[in-house]
């Protein structure tokens, strides 16, 4: 439909304005709520995540086009229940670690996500190790992912393992952990399920962590 | 023995000094935090135990790298900076003070903090607590976090709120970087690097505004980003503003310091992820570029200084633009961001640009590796950076808290030992 295909374009340009208003005037119409998602917002963030990748696009460019996606995503969220409940790709408690206030990275990754179709449950900063068990439970969650920046912090991804390997709930989540100081290597020796080494990457791993 | 001055202006010259000049403070991006200066002075036995160590930069904690400590490492650079912190509080009026970590400091008389119900510590613009706070620390953290306050509906921006920071330095400033310029010049023979506040174009360290009490404009991250490509011409505008302060201030710097200082850190605005560039190229060409060309043409037409780059990340596709822009040294060498390998830069970027840093990797082998480690990774540094010149050591940005003091020794000792020219590095780890 050429609306679902200017609704993407709109995302991807990072026009939150048209991408709000194409929203309303395409629901006003009945498009289904939960067509939006497959039609226009996914396909719209694969792309920007290609283009991340391929170097075309970089931090502004990503941050628009969420922004844009957000505003799409703001009105539909509310209508995806009954007949028109989209089944989440996962569930996925996402923050920033104990010690650590930085969150770009982590929002990138959690709207990216979100526009996956993933249901997201954003803790945000300094997050303890608590907090994330609690979230867990709270939310039937399948994926926990954790970002730091600074080598001090990344330390506590290591406590969260062990929380939710201490509550018992070690094999009904996956780990995933990102950040710049954050390797393959230090996700493996602190028992997470994988390193998603941007934003794109996040997705893709998040995707194959919840076919698993 | 060469002086540490004639070392570092034969190295900033791309030839061979007789050893490899050593950074430590020099900026406020190749320093210290405060714990581990702590640490370092104890190990070394330069203090008695439970001697404060100065937190000369309230932001990032950094701790003052005192003469002696210089001399036990064998650094080449000592550091000229002005009177004020991104906090708009002065470095004055010195107060007791502990941090999460145990370390005895002496603060700054402005550096009032609140502790929040949960231990965050907040810390206030020019001392005022009855101002929003401008910083948090995390309980148990390291350093402060700039806490954005941007007033909300900031939809028609106005360029002159984002310069409201920028100001042409008064008589007094001139006469601190004078007078500190004079004693260092004058009782040293280290090589002096310049600290010129307020150059730096669109730092996101520097964007919040922490100093002012209430500040106006663009002032959230995610919004001064997105803004770099939803309001060009705004951005430049603001960058043209604070390109013409800067030149007064640099011209009434030069006035009062000469040709005393060897370097002039100009920028600290990261371009970098760890990944690849922050912004697009063209961004840079278009928003950038212009304006450092502006302040690099006018150092380099008016004085003997070299200027320096800091930027973190992964800024291989945007080298060939710096050095457009004409900056003659790079920092920190972020070697662990993609497309950074050493040797591939010495090769490409190295007899048009200085590399001020990539001395060791600061998000592994410092602060998690073994001492061996470290000497194997310092040496194979210095066969990558240390030929021809062009190469002043330093780790990759402030060596953060939590670092083993031994591998900060190791580091310093192994580039003395393995940075003598000729370099001999056959017989080296």
């Amino acid at each position: 439909m050429a609306q679902f295909e200017e609704l993407k374009q709109a995302i991807i340009d990072g026009k939150a304005p048209v991408a709000k208003e194409l929203t309303d005037k395409m629901l006003k119409e009945g498009v289904r709520p939960g067509e939006f998602f497959p039609k226009a917002i996914i396909p719209a963030m694969d792309e920007v995540g290609r283009r991340m990748r391929e170097c075309e696009f970089f931090i502004p460019e990503v941050l628009i086009a969420a922004r844009a996606a957000r505003a799409s995503s703001d009105i539909l969220r509310p209508l995806l229940v009954g007949a028109d409940a989209m089944v989440a790709a996962g569930i996925v408690v996402c923050g920033t670690v104990k010690g650590d206030l930085h969150d770009i990275g982590k929002n990138i990754v959690a709207m990216m996500l979100e526009s996956a179709g993933f249901k997201i449950v954003d803790l945000g900063v300094d997050v303890t190790a608590e907090k994330i068990v609690d979230a867990v439970r709270q939310n039937n969650a399948n994926l926990v992912a954790m970002s730091a920046l600074l080598t001090t912090t990344m330390v506590n991804m290591k406590g969260v393992v062990e929380a939710l390997t201490a509550a018992g709930l070690r094999d009904k989540v996956k780990i995933m952990v990102g950040g710049a100081p954050v390797t393959d290597a230090w996700a493996h020796s602190i028992g997470a399920d994988g390193y998603g080494k941007d934003a794109p990457a996040a997705v893709e791993l998040a995707r194959q962590l919840v076919a698993v | 023995m060469m002086s540490s001055r004639e070392r570092v202006r034969l190295a900033l010259e791309h030839q061979e000094p007789d050893c490899l000049p050593l950074d430590l403070g020099a900026t406020t991006v190749t320093g210290m935090h405060v714990d581990t200066v702590y640490r370092l002075r104890q190990t070394l036995d330069l203090d008695a135990p439970g001697t404060p160590v100065k937190v000369i930069e309230p932001f990032q904690m950094l701790g003052e790298i005192k003469p002696d400590l210089q001399n036990a490492l064998a650094i080449d650079t000592a550091r000229v900076c002005g009177s004020g912190t991104h906090f708009g509080f002065p470095l004055e009026g010195w107060k007791e003070w502990t941090t999460f970590g145990g370390t005895p400091a002496l603060v700054p008389a402005g550096f009032n903090t609140q502790p929040e119900p949960n231990g965050d510590l907040l810390l206030y613009p020019q001392g005022d607590r009855s101002a929003p706070a401008s910083g948090r620390m995390p309980r148990g953290g390291f350093y402060f976090d700039a806490i954005v306050r941007q007033a909300p509906g900031n939809e028609e921006p106005r360029v002159e709120d984002n310069l409201e920071e920028f100001t042409v330095f008064s008589d007094q400033e001139v006469e601190y970087y004078r007078r500190s310029t004079e004693e260092l010049y004058t009782q040293t023979d280290k090589a002096l690097v310049l600290n010129v506040g307020g150059v730096s174009l669109g730092d996101i360290a520097r964007v919040p505004g922490m100093g002012l009490k209430r500040p106006r404009g663009i002032r959230g991250i995610e919004d001064w980003y997105m803004s770099l490509s939803t309001r060009r011409d705004h951005i430049y505008k603001i960058f043209e503003g604070q390109t013409e302060i800067n030149l007064v201030n640099l011209e009434k710097l030069h006035a009062a310091v000469g040709e005393r200082v060897a370097v002039a850190y100009l920028t600290g605005a990261d371009f970098g992820t760890q990944n690849g560039p922050l912004i697009s190229p063209q961004t840079y060409r278009n928003l950038f570029l212009p304006f450092h060309k502006r302040v690099n043409d006018w150092v380099h037409q008016n004085t003997t200084w070299k200027t320096l780059m800091h930027s973190c990340g992964s800024i291989w596709a945007l080298l060939d633009d710096f050095i457009s822009a004409g900056f003659d040294i790079i920092n920190p060498v972020q070697c662990s961001a993609a497309h950074m390998n050493p040797f591939d830069l010495k090769r490409k970027f190295g007899s048009r640009i200085t590399f001020w840093g990539g001395g060791v990797d600061t998000q592994s082998t410092l602060p998690f590796g073994s001492p061996q480690e470290v000497r194997s990774e310092v040496c194979e540094r210095i066969r990558a950076f240390g030929p021809g010149g062009g190469f002043v050591f330093n780790a990759v940005h402030n060596i953060q808290a939590l670092v083993p003091a031994e591998n900060v020794l190791t580091m310093y000792r192994t580039a003395r030992e393995y940075g003598r020219y000729p370099l001999r590095l056959e017989s080296a780890a």
